[in-house]
C-alpha cells in the first residue's frame, strides 16, 4: 500500500523545551494509524504538525508525495483535523455548521450538498439504520447540544468529504459507551471507503480494536511500532498497555 | 472569493446577535426621549418666561423697567398690593422663576441717578442650567436699562457730546485673522464655534474604534473559548483571509453600531444644538466662520473621513493582535483597555490642551499614536496645515500596513496558538 503520509526526523521545541525528538513513522493508504502515549508525550503535538497548525523546527513530512510544509493548501484541501476538545459556533444551527464548513471545501453547490448529506447521514443515523438523538436536533443550535452530540457533530464534519487523511485526536472522548462504539464502526466504515486515519487515544481499547498499527510515543519518541498483535508478541503482552508498559522499561 | 464570503458572512451573522440589536434600539430609543424632553425644556426656557414682580413705586421709571421685561418675552404676574412676603409666597407657589421687588423711590433715585437697588428672588426648584436662565436674562435687562438711563442723563447734562464717547472713550474693533483672511469678530465666539462644529468628531472616533475593537477582541477570543480556532486554522483558507473577514465584520458593524448611537446620540444633543446653531446665526458667527474660511468644504469632509477610516483600521489591526493574546472571553475584555487609553489620552488633550504649545518630547508622544491624528486633522483643516494633514494620514497608513503584516505573521505562526497573555496561573502550550 503507498504512502498517505510519511514523517522522517520530526522535531518540535518550544524554547528549552523538547516536545518531538526526532520521529519517524507512515499512514499508509486505508489504514487506522494511531498514536498511543502518556499525557504530554507529544501525540498532539505531532497531529497539530501534520494538519497544519504549528510548525516543525526541523524534519521532512511528505503527503501525497507533496511537500507538506511549501504546500499547506494543497494538505488543508485533502485532510480534515477533529482536535481533542474540539467545539463548534453555539448559535449556529447544526445544518448551518455542516453547510458552513462544507463549503470552504466543496467547489459546487451540489457537492456542499453531497458533503453535507454524509454529514447528516453520519450524525443523525446510527450504523443500524435508527435515528440517532442528533436527528431531531441539527435544526436547533449547536449551543443546546450534549457534548456526545456535539461530538458526533464534529465528527461528521471532519469525515463529510471523505478526506485523505482524518486526523482524529481522542475521537470518543465525552461519548458515552453506545455512541462511542458508533463513532468507531463509523471511522472503520470510512477507512473501507478509502480516508485514511491517524489518530489519537489514551483509550488502549479503542486503539487495539481501530487501528491498523501503532506506536508507542513517549517524551518526543517512538518507542515502538507494529501492528497491535506484532506488539503484543513482540513484548509478550496481552494486551497493548502491557506493551506500553513494556516498552518504557 | 467563495470561502471568503462564506467566513465573511459568518463573522457579521456572528457579531450581529439579538442582543446587540435590541441594545442598539434602547439606546436610540431612550436617547430620542431625552433628546425630545430636553428639547421641550429648551423651547420652554428660551420661550415666554413667567416671573413676579412687586411694584413698590409705581412711577414712570418702575412700569419702563417692567416694560422692558414684557419686551424681553417675559410674562410678569403683578403682584401689587401685597407685602414683600406675602408677594414671596404667592410667586413661591406658582409657576414664577423669580420675583422683581421694586422698591419704592425707584423712579425718583432714577430722575437724581442716585443708586437705586432693586431685588431679585429667583426661585431654584432645579440646579439645571437652563433652570437659573431667567436671572441671567432679567439682569441683562436691567444691564440695558442701566445703559439707556445713563445715555438719557448724559444727553441732558452734556447735550453736544455723545454719551456713548463719554462712556466708552477708547473703543475696540476686534478682528480676527486665520492664515490669510480676516474677519471681525472676536476670537473666543470663533474658537466656542469651532469647538461646537467638530464636537461630534472625538465621540463619533471613540465610538467607532472602541466598539469594532472590542468585536474584534471578542471573535477571537470566542474562537479560543468556544474551541473552534484550530479546526478553523485548518479548513481550506488563507490565514490573511481570515484575519481580513474578521476585522471587515468587526469594523462593519462596529461603523453600523456606532452609526446607530450616534444618531441617538444625536438626537439628545438636539435640544441644545438647534438653539445653539439659531444663537450663533443670529450673532453673525456663521458669516465670520465662511470669511475665516473655519466651515469644512467636500475636501475637508473627504480629508477628515479618510483620517477616522485610517484610525479604525488601525484600531483593528491592533485589537486583532490583541485578540490573539487573549485566552477567553474574560480576558479580552482587559486586553481592550490598552486600546482604550489610546484612543482617550489624544481625547482628553484635544478637548484641554494645545498641542502646538507642548514641550517637544510631549509633542512626539501624542503625535506617535496614530489616534491623535484624526483629533487634529480639523484643526489642520482650518488652518491649512496641509504637511500635518498628509503626514498623518501617512503615518497611520504606514502604522496599519505594519501592524496588518504583523498580524498575518502571527496567524501564520505558530503564535496564534502558543501566543497568550495570562493574567492567572501559567499552562504550558506543549501537549
Amino acid at each position: 500500500m503507498p504512502n498517505v503520509l510519511t514523517v522522517r526526523g520530526l522535531k518540535k521545541s518550544y524554547g528549552q523545551k523538547t516536545a518531538l525528538a526526532g520521529i519517524d513513522f507512515d499512514v499508509r493508504a486505508g489504514e487506522v494509524f494511531a498514536l498511543i502515549g502518556p499525557n504530554g508525550a507529544g501525540k498532539t503535538t505531532t497531529l497539530r504538525i501534520i494538519a497544519t497548525l504549528l510548525t516543525a523546527t526541523e524534519g521532512e513530512i511528505r503527503f501525497l508525495d507533496r511537500d507538506h510544509r511549501k504546500e499547506p493548501d494543497f494538505v488543508r484541501e485533502r485532510i480534515s483535523y477533529l482536535p481533542d476538545e474540539a467545539g463548534a459556533y453555539k448559535d449556529m444551527k447544526g445544518l448551518d455548521y455542516l453547510h458552513f464548513m462544507a463549503a470552504f471545501y466543496a467547489q459546487t453547490r451540489e457537492q456542499e450538498k453531497e458533503y453535507v448529506d454524509r454529514a447528516v447521514a453520519i450524525a443523525a443515523r446510527r450504523e443500524s439504520g435508527e435515528p440517532s438523538e442528533l436527528a431531531d436536533r441539527l435544526s436547533t443550535k449547536v449551543g443546546t447540544y450534549s457534548k456526545g452530540m456535539t461530538r458526533k457533530l464534529l465528527l461528521a464534519r471532519a469525515l463529510m468529504t471523505k478526506p485523505a487523511l482524518a486526523i482524529l485526536d481522542e475521537p470518543t472522548s465525552g461519548l458515552d459507551i453506545i455512541n462511542a462504539l458508533e463513532v468507531r464502526e463509523v471511522i472503520r466504515r470510512y477507512v473501507k471507503e478509502g480516508t485514511s486515519v491517524l489518530l489519537s487515544s489514551h483509550n488502549m481499547l479503542e486503539i487495539e480494536f481501530m487501528s491498523d498499527r501503532v506506536a508507542l510515543i513517549d517524551e518526543g519518541r517512538i518507542l515502538d511500532a507494529g501492528t497491535p498483535a506484532e506488539l503484543k508478541a513482540k513484548h509478550d503482552a496481552r494486551n497493548l498497555e502491557e506493551v506500553f508498559r513494556s516498552s518504557l522499561r | 472569493m467563495k470561502r471568503f464570503s462564506n467566513l465573511l458572512k459568518k463573522e457579521i451573522k456572528e457579531l450581529v446577535t439579538k442582543q446587540l440589536i435590541i441594545s442598539l434600539a434602547i439606546f436610540v430609543i431612550l436617547f430620542q426621549f431625552m433628546g425630545r424632553v430636553s428639547k421641550k425644556e429648551v423651547q420652554k426656557a428660551v420661550g415666554v418666561q413667567t416671573i413676579s414682580a412687586l411694584d413698590l413705586d409705581g412711577s414712570a421709571g418702575s412700569q419702563a423697567l417692567l416694560k422692558g421685561l414684557e419686551s424681553a418675552r417675559f410674562k410678569i404676574l403683578d403682584q401689587s398690593g401685597k407685602t414683600k412676603d406675602e408677594a414671596l409666597e404667592a410667586a413661591k407657589s406658582g409657576e414664577s422663576k423669580l420675583l422683581l421687588v421694586i422698591p419704592s423711590g425707584f423712579g425718583e433715585s432714577l430722575t437724581t441717578l442716585s443708586p437705586s437697588e432693586i431685588e431679585t428672588y429667583s426661585f431654584m426648584r432645579s440646579f439645571s442650567l437652563i433652570g437659573t436662565r431667567s436671572q441671567i436674562v432679567v439682569q441683562s435687562v436691567i444691564g440695558a436699562l442701566n445703559e439707556a438711563l445713563s445715555n438719557s442723563f448724559l444727553k441732558e447734562k452734556l447735550p453736544d457730546l455723545d454719551p456713548q464717547s463719554l462712556k466708552r472713550p477708547i473703543k475696540s474693533r476686534d478682528f480676527v485673522v486665520v492664515h490669510n483672511r480676516v474677519g471681525e469678530g472676536s476670537a473666543n465666539n470663533v474658537a466656542g464655534m469651532i469647538m461646537q462644529q467638530s464636537m461630534l468628531i472625538p465621540i463619533v472616533l471613540m465610538m467607532i474604534v472602541i466598539y469594532s475593537s472590542q468585536m474584534v477582541i471578542s471573535a477571537m477570543a470566542l474562537e479560543k473559548q468556544n474551541k473552534t480556532l484550530e479546526t478553523l486554522l485548518t479548513v481550506p483558507i488563507k490565514r490573511t483571509s481570515i484575519i481580513t473577514a474578521k476585522m471587515l465584520a468587526s469594523g462593519f458593524v462596529g461603523l453600523i453600531s456606532a452609526g446607530v448611537y450616534m444618531f441617538g446620540y444625536q438626537g439628545f444633543l438636539g435640544g441644545f444644538g438647534e438653539e445653539a446653531a439659531r444663537a450663533g446665526a443670529q450673532s453673525g458667527g456663521s458669516a465670520l466662520m465662511q470669511k475665516l474660511g473655519l466651515t469644512f468644504s467636500t475636501t475637508g469632509y473627504l480629508v477628515l473621513g479618510l483620517a477616522l477610516f485610517l484610525s479604525i483600521l488601525v484600531a483593528l489591526a491592533i485589537a486583532m493582535i490583541l485578540g490573539v493574546l487573549a485566552e477567553d472571553f474574560r480576558s479580552a475584555q482587559n486586553m481592550i483597555m490598552p486600546l482604550i487609553f489610546m484612543v482617550m489620552i489624544p481625547y482628553f488633550i484635544s478637548l484641554f490642551a494645545d498641542i502646538n504649545s507642548m514641550s517637544l518630547p510631549l509633542k512626539i508622544f501624542i503625535l506617535a499614536i496614530p489616534f491623535s491624528h484624526p483629533f487634529l486633522v480639523p484643526q489642520h483643516l482650518y488652518l491649512g496645515n496641509w504637511g500635518m494633514i498628509v503626514g498623518g494620514l501617512a503615518y497611520m497608513l504606514v502604522v496599519f500596513v505594519g501592524l496588518t503584516i504583523f498580524a498575518a505573521r502571527v496567524f501564520s505562526s505558530d503564535k496564534i496558538l502558543t501566543m497568550k497573555l495570562r493574567f492567572g496561573k501559567k499552562k504550558s502550550a506543549v501537549a
